[in-house]
């Protein structure tokens, strides 16, 4: 359906639109137009190179405390579906958590009439009733260019008056997975195989997929004492971060690592089974955002497209004995997976779960729910 | 397997509706590519034209047709080890299964590289491919496939009507249609199955979204989609006439995802190696869709996906079909990161097709399922409203974009008015025409909602509402301009203000962000000052040299408003990673340029491209430029591009140092000039478009270099330059500027009919007509004087049964330092980019020629001529006339650079540049063998236009081929355009007794085949006096006999050749030559060129003719 303002208001939205301004630890400024909340936040700024699925990122719990810019310029042009709560995990409606979990946004054109038959509101009105504040009209592509060279670069956006907008950044903090895990245990769908899932900010789309694959999930706040766990298979989620913050849960994965229960790790949880394993982790010089990375399978001429989001990598060399790589980035050669050599333990960088992006690597799900049933 | 080392890549042929140049890009860069892998390629292409048939070390040109008995010819010459389909259109597809269904392949060992033939098949094959995507659950709209009209018909009621009629085997969607009724669908199966074998009857999609996806995958399995696409104008109107963006802007990740894991899934279960064009329909209110169809092969849309993208679609498909993996293969455009990969882009692409309608007589301009356009522009913007309007200006080459089509003007007041009744606006919507996008910009000037819009059109409501939105600031700036009028107390002093101080007080005091609004809704600086001086002199009538100077008024308003276009690069990773791509566009949604790497210290050019296709400026100009770019570099000049078409050559990613994918308006060519300060601009390579901005780019004191401005406008100018003829004694046609009706009648009265109509500065005869009588000159004059209000309508004598002769020429500071002399088949009357050309010419006497290259030299002298240029002249009893001279590169130049091997461009760009003395060139005359040129036509795309030829361009393309006599050369460059002797039946009808006269000896010919052979009744008289009987068919059954003999193939060959160019003599032949074209018949209009074939023909069936193969490279290294 048709979401947005008619031409009269729009007119009067223009001339009422107030300006904001987003200011870089590189001490750079660039005002834009204020979208959404009348906010202001700080956040390391990131972008995306993905062309669709601005309501799957924004709602990506891995984008917790960042402020995400697009690098498309053209965004909201399909509106924002319902967020079918009530079918929590099964809506199609591009939620991949219950909320916008990015703390800022940019681009540099939003749509504020957007038309879409599942669209039930504009970006700007979304972003408003979540109180997450935007700036359109920035130069996107000088931005990233900014972003690619400066690594590590914070920003703030200020809405309205630029009070407070010399105040100095804070140093990056500590991700705490708290903020983004389940508060609670849950159990989701039934089945003969009951999968724990580790949630650290999980995609709605892993638990979608599970449950469409038969299995029984039961989700786990990440602090959660594993030995207490009753499964036939782990799944470690992805989440925000540094994978050296998940201190605890490194620990328990440790004591899961046995050789009669399937371990599955996805981004920020396969960096976990990596640190519990015994390797090391780096932050990446260009952290990989975007639908477009292609990875292969290590010694195969076999590629595949993954939609990915991280800013931290497993260091290759420092796989104990015992694992080995399982893909790799086909530019930049960094690990995007490994696997045991013998026990059913195995992780990978990128988002089988694709929501956003390509979705040519689901047969690893598959693969990890058939080891549990073999 | 034996390592590939040889290949013959099949090219496309002349460029016709549906098949043009983008096949000379995606072969080029195949050829490139295989080269690069150390592998030798043969090129078989008649198209003589284009970039890939130019000979180069290593290469091996065969100008032949694309047919299976003439590559069997060069397989057995070359011995190649496999052949290459891929790249060379519907036509070299449909070549490579044939050459396959006949043994050919296997009886030499020639393995075919890329897709499996068996999988093209299907792929043709619509049944087989439904059946084929139904295993795969995967959907396709409910089809059957039928033969015969009454299996349609049965069909058509099992589906349920509306149905959509398509034909097999068929390019660009020939013979397709939607049909509500029997009656419909009657008409439609008929025309298909002439030139089809068989049609399929599929379910109505109307309404629905149309997106496609091109995507890649080895013999390894990897496969990816480079590109998805999406068209403005839902399923109903064919792709190739959509207006197309990518990527897609109204699709959801599901969608999106969706419909490519479907690409995906298409090309592993057909294991497809190379490239795959697929076409979906999507319901736009569910998830529902199905596949339309795919092409299994390089495409229009491949083409336009990669000139989008950057990513060189062509380039990494040739290397697949070799067999290499697209993981080992590394993305050329950043060197350094892999070719297995999705581009990110960072802007939105808009593709708008050019039609070119108005050249043909009768055509009906409404589009649907057939293509009719002859050419592409892309534009590439930050935000939808810049790109949409830069994509207008590109192809409607008019400065302020969509305010060129103003048909409902605002008032005084500031309102719209309202003249259309809203059923007529609702019918002019409804159906679409090559002139719906302007329809639906002024149904939205008239505040019509963009709802009410959608309903009638089902054109998504994002793209409707992002036009409302340009409307909108177009409102916005029109009130500034009503502000301004309103503060004034008096109109008075206002109408004796000159027009640039009223502009510069309208505009003075903007604010920068209301300027930055204007220009990122893609308004030009020419449309501001439009809408600007329409609100204030509703009548303003300005001169294109005025407005160039208005424009000045805002773009200097706008500078000091700190307001200018930033330069971005298409870098296909959306910026993620470095790169050293030169692929630039210039947006002003944006603060910052892109960082350019620059060689410092060279000398450098600025080369115009010429534009969309169209009839009269085609492959042939891409050509001159890409020859021109290649002889920059190897003199050590930095070039840069200017260029909107993606069906070019020019516009590959390293062909130049800077390559601007822009518009060549003047405003942008300045913000070019700002940003590249080059030494001077190149505008003779590239056809007439960007030599019509020469004098006014002089205006601006931008540099020039070659020719002077003043000898370009010296040459265009009739008046002027029909002085400089007479100051030179030289002969031409008397003729007199249409000013006034005295002059008229005088002229009239001293000269006779027929006489020329025709006005300056014109392109390909655009608008230029013969009157034969007072009733036609009316009508042609109001025509020409509607085309060209700036300059004067000529009308010049018209000489019958005159011989028309070229040269093509390059001077140095007005020494010519080498000419061809070509000659037409036909005699003057025919446009000579529909004539058939003769080089170097054979009947020409050697005083004539003398007095050719005489005059040719004194007018290069008197223009002080630096560059290239062509003189048209005619030749009547020992007389040489002179009819028009271009300052420019000419259509025949790789035509006579090709067969005299001498490389005429890259002469003119030495001369150019002029940083030397140049000895002359002598050009071998006369040659052991010589090329005959002829011209491709797109008539039976066309539904209604008139296939007649005459003194307006209509051909959409050419092919030449070379023989050791004009008999050898000539039937194989017909039988290469598409001219197919007589087999079954042949009709005659001739207009004038001298024209009937001069076709004795080919009745008699005709005679001699005992098919049988039908004439009009004056026709038929006229040569059974003669002893020549043929059965008569009157005019008055028209509608019964003839009609039925070509409706039931019964006629293959049609000669007819129109008494005159009067309306009446036009009409009565009309119907029986648009029904002759469309069911496949060869039409002859012409006496000469009918004359020479059939005498052709029958010394070939004597033995007379040699017919040898023998590629370019031998030829011109004298192999015989």
């Amino acid at each position: 359906m048709y979401t947005g303002a008619n031409a009269a208001e729009l007119k009067s939205n223009q001339e009422s639109s107030s300006s904001a301004t987003l200011v870089l630890s590189n001490g750079m400024r660039f005002s834009g137009e204020s979208i959404g909340a009348q906010a202001s936040i700080e956040g390391e700024l990131i972008f995306t190179t993905g062309m669709v699925g601005y309501t799957q990122s924004l709602t990506d719990p891995s984008y917790f405390g960042q402020i995400l810019m697009f690098t498309y310029p053209l965004i909201g042009n399909y509106g924002v579906a319902h967020a079918q709560l009530d079918s929590e995990w099964f809506g199609q409606s591009g939620f991949e958590s219950d909320r916008i979990r990015a703390s800022g946004v940019i681009v540099a054109t939003d749509s504020a009439r957007a038309y879409h038959w599942q669209s039930q509101r504009t970006l700007g009105d979304w972003l408003k009733k979540e109180s997450v504040p935007g700036i359109a009209g920035l130069d996107t592509r000088y931005l990233t260019q900014l972003i690619r060279s400066t690594p590590g670069l914070r920003a703030r956006i200020v809405g309205g008056a630029t009070s407070g907008s010399d105040e100095q950044f804070k140093a990056p903090g500590e991700t705490s997975l708290s903020s983004v895990s389940t508060p609670t245990r849950r159990v989701i769908g039934k089945g003969s195989k009951r999968i724990a899932l580790v949630d650290c900010g999980v995609k709605w789309n892993i638990v979608r997929q599970l449950i469409d694959l038969e299995c029984e999930v039961e989700l786990l706040p990440w602090s959660t004492d594993l030995s207490t766990v009753d499964c036939s298979g782990w799944l470690l989620s992805n989440g925000p971060g540094d994978p050296q913050n998940a201190g605890g849960l490194i620990d328990q994965v440790k004591k899961i690592m046995t050789a009669d229960r399937p371990i599955f790790g996805i981004c920020l949880g396969y960096q976990i089974l990596a640190l519990a394993a015994g390797a090391k982790t780096e932050k990446l010089k260009f952290g990989h955002r975007g639908h477009n990375h292609s990875v292969h399978l290590v010694g195969t001429n076999q590629g595949f497209m993954t939609s990915q989001n991280h800013g931290y990598c497993v260091i290759e060399e420092t796989l104990p004995e015992g694992w080995s790589p399982w893909f790799k980035h086909l530019n930049d050669g960094t690990l995007e997976g490994i696997r045991h050599q013998s026990l059913p333990h195995r992780g990978v960088q990128f988002h089988p779960e694709a929501a956003a992006g390509p979705q040519d690597t689901r047969w690893l799900l598959e693969n990890f729910i058939q080891e549990i049933r073999s | 397997m034996k390592p590939i080392q040889k290949v013959i890549l099949l090219g496309s042929g002349g460029l016709s509706i549906g098949q043009a140049g983008e096949f000379d890009y995606s072969g080029f860069q195949a050829i490139r590519s295989l080269e690069e892998e150390g592998i030798q390629v043969v090129i078989v292409n008649p198209n003589i034209a284009t970039v890939q048939t130019t000979p180069k070390e290593g290469r091996k040109v065969y100008l032949y047709p694309v047919e299976p008995d003439w590559v069997e010819k060069v397989i057995e010459l070359e011995k190649p080890d496999g052949i290459i389909a891929g790249f060379g259109g519907q036509t070299a597809l449909n070549c490579a299964i044939r050459l396959d269904s006949l043994g050919i392949l296997e009886k030499h060992g020639v393995r075919n590289l890329g897709t499996a033939i068996d999988v093209l098949r299907l792929t043709e094959d619509r049944d087989l491919f439904a059946q084929s995507m139904k295993a795969q659950s995967i959907p396709v709209p409910p089809s059957e496939a039928a033969d015969r009209l009454e299996i349609a018909l049965a069909a058509a009621e099992r589906i349920g009507y509306p149905v959509i009629v398509r034909a097999a085997y068929a390019l660009g969607g020939l013979g397709s249609g939607f049909a509500k009724n029997p009656r419909e669908l009657r008409h439609l199966v008929e025309g298909a199955l002439a030139t089809s074998p068989q049609v399929l009857i599929e379910k109505s999609l109307w309404g629905w979204k149309e997106v496609e996806y091109e995507v890649m995958r080895d013999s390894f399995g990897n496969a990816i989609t480079l590109c998805n696409m999406e068209n403005f104008d839902p399923l109903g109107v064919h792709t190739g006439d959509s207006i197309v963006v990518a990527p897609s802007q109204t699709l959801t990740d599901a969608e999106y995802q969706l419909l490519r894991n479907t690409s995906l899934k298409i090309v592993q279960s057909l294991k497809i190696i190379g490239e795959c064009n697929v076409q979906f329909a999507l319901n736009p209110q569910s998830h529902e869709f199905y596949v339309i169809e795919i092409n299994a092969r390089l495409s229009r849309s491949s083409a336009l996906a990669s000139k989008a993208t950057g990513y060189p679609i062509a380039f990494v498909a040739a290397k697949v079909v070799t067999g290499k993996s697209l993981l080992e293969i590394k993305n050329p455009l950043t060197g350094n990161t892999t070719a297995y990969f999705e581009p990110a882009l960072d802007y939105i692409a808009v593709k708008i097709p050019k039609w070119d309608l108005k050249k043909f007589r009768g055509v009906s301009r409404t589009i649907g399922t057939t293509m009719k356009s002859i050419g592409e522009v892309m534009a590439i913007g930050r935000t939808f409203g810049e790109a949409i309007q830069k994509g207008i200006r590109m192809v409607t080459e008019n400065e302020s974009g969509w305010n060129g089509f103003v048909t409902h003007p605002r008032t005084i007041e500031g309102k719209t008015s309202l003249r259309l009744l809203p059923k007529a606006l609702v019918e002019e919507l409804a159906i679409a025409t090559d002139a719906r996008l302007f329809k639906i910009v002024d149904a939205l000037r008239q505040s019509i909602h963009p709802e009410e819009i959608h309903q009638i059109t089902q054109i998504d409501l994002w793209f409707l509402n992002g036009l409302a939105e340009v409307v909108e600031v177009e409102n916005e700036i029109c009130d500034r301009a009503q502000k301004w009028l309103n503060s004034k107390p008096s109109r008075a002093p206002i109408e004796s203000a000159s027009i640039k101080e009223v502009l510069n007080e309208i505009l003075i005091g903007a604010s920068q962000q209301a300027w930055k609004r204007w220009k990122q809704s893609g308004f030009s600086d020419e449309s501001i000052a439009k809408l600007c001086l329409s609100q204030v002199f509703p009548k303003v009538l300005l001169s294109k040299s005025v407005w160039v100077d208005v424009a000045q008024v805002v773009r200097a308003l706008r500078l000091r408003a700190g307001v200018r276009p930033v330069v971005k690069k298409m870098d296909t990773s959306a910026g993620e990673f470095p790169s050293s791509s030169n692929y630039l566009y210039l947006t002003y949604q944006g603060e910052v340029s892109d960082e350019i790497e620059r060689v410092p210290g060279r000398r450098s050019a600025l080369l115009l491209g010429g534009g969309s296709y169209r009839i009269g400026s085609s492959v042939e100009f891409d050509w001159c430029a890409v020859s021109c770019l290649e002889k920059l570099r190897e003199l050590g000049w930095s070039s840069s591009v200017i260029n909107c078409n993606p069906e070019t050559v020019s516009t590959d990613f390293n062909l130049s140092d800077q390559l601007y994918f822009e518009e060549l308006s003047l405003e942008r060519i300045l913000d070019v000039r700002d940003f590249e300060n080059p030494e001077g601009l190149i505008v003779a390579m590239s056809g007439q478009l960007p030599n019509q901005l020469a004098p006014h780019l002089a205006q601006l004191d931008v540099p020039l270099l070659g020719h002077l401005w003043r000898s370009i406008d010296q040459a265009e100018d009739r008046k002027k330059f029909s002085a400089l003829l007479d100051g030179l004694k030289i002969d031409q046609p008397r003729w007199v500027e249409a000013k006034s009706q005295i002059a008229i009648e005088q002229f009239v009265h001293e000269v006779g009919f027929p006489i020329l109509v025709r006005p300056s500065y014109v392109l390909s005869g655009a608008a230029m007509s013969v009157a034969v009588d007072q009733e036609t000159l009316k009508a042609h004059l109001s025509r020409a004087q509607e085309i060209s209000s700036e300059h004067p309508v000529i009308l010049s004598q018209y000489f019958d049964g005159a011989k028309e002769v070229e040269l093509d020429g390059v001077a140095q500071r007005g020494r010519a330092l080498a000419t061809a002399i070509s000659e037409h088949i036909e005699n003057a009357g025919v446009h000579s980019g529909d004539a058939t050309l003769v080089f170097p010419s054979q009947n020409l006497e050697p005083e004539i020629l003398e007095k050719v290259q005489a005059i040719g030299a004194a007018i290069a002298q008197a223009l002080i001529l630096n560059g290239p240029f062509n003189i048209q002249f005619l030749v009547k009893e020992g007389k040489v006339l002179v009819i028009e001279c271009n300052v420019r590169a000419s259509r025949s130049f790789p035509f006579v650079s090709k067969v005299s091997g001498e490389n005429f461009i890259s002469l003119a760009t030495e001369a150019i540049l002029d940083t030397k003395d140049l000895p002359a060139v002598s050009i071998k005359a006369p040659l052991k063998f010589l090329g005959v040129k002829s011209a491709m036509f797109s008539f039976q795309r066309l539904a209604g236009a008139d296939p007649v030829l005459g003194v307006e361009m209509a051909s959409t393309g050419e092919v030449a081929c070379l023989g050791t006599s004009v008999d050898e050369a000539l039937l194989l460059s017909l039988q290469a355009s598409g001219v197919k002797p007589p087999q079954k039946g042949v009709l005659i009808s001739a207009g004038r007794m001298e024209e009937k006269a001069r076709l004795i000896d080919a009745v008699d010919l005709l005679c001699e085949l005992k098919i049988p052979l039908y004439a009009t009744p004056g026709t038929a008289q006229f040569f059974r006096r003669r002893g020549l009987i043929l059965r008569e068919i009157s005019w008055d059954s028209v509608g019964s006999t003839m009609i039925k003999l070509i409706q039931e193939n019964a006629l293959d060959f049609v000669i007819n050749i129109p008494k005159d160019y009067s309306e009446s003599e036009l009409s009565r032949g009309y119907q029986v030559r648009t029904l002759a074209v469309r069911h496949g018949c060869t039409l002859m209009t012409n006496v000469e060129k009918t004359d020479r074939f059939l005498k052709a023909l029958k010394r070939k069936q004597n033995g007379d003719v040699l017919e040898r193969v023998f590629s370019l490279e031998l030829a011109c290294q004298g192999f015989c």
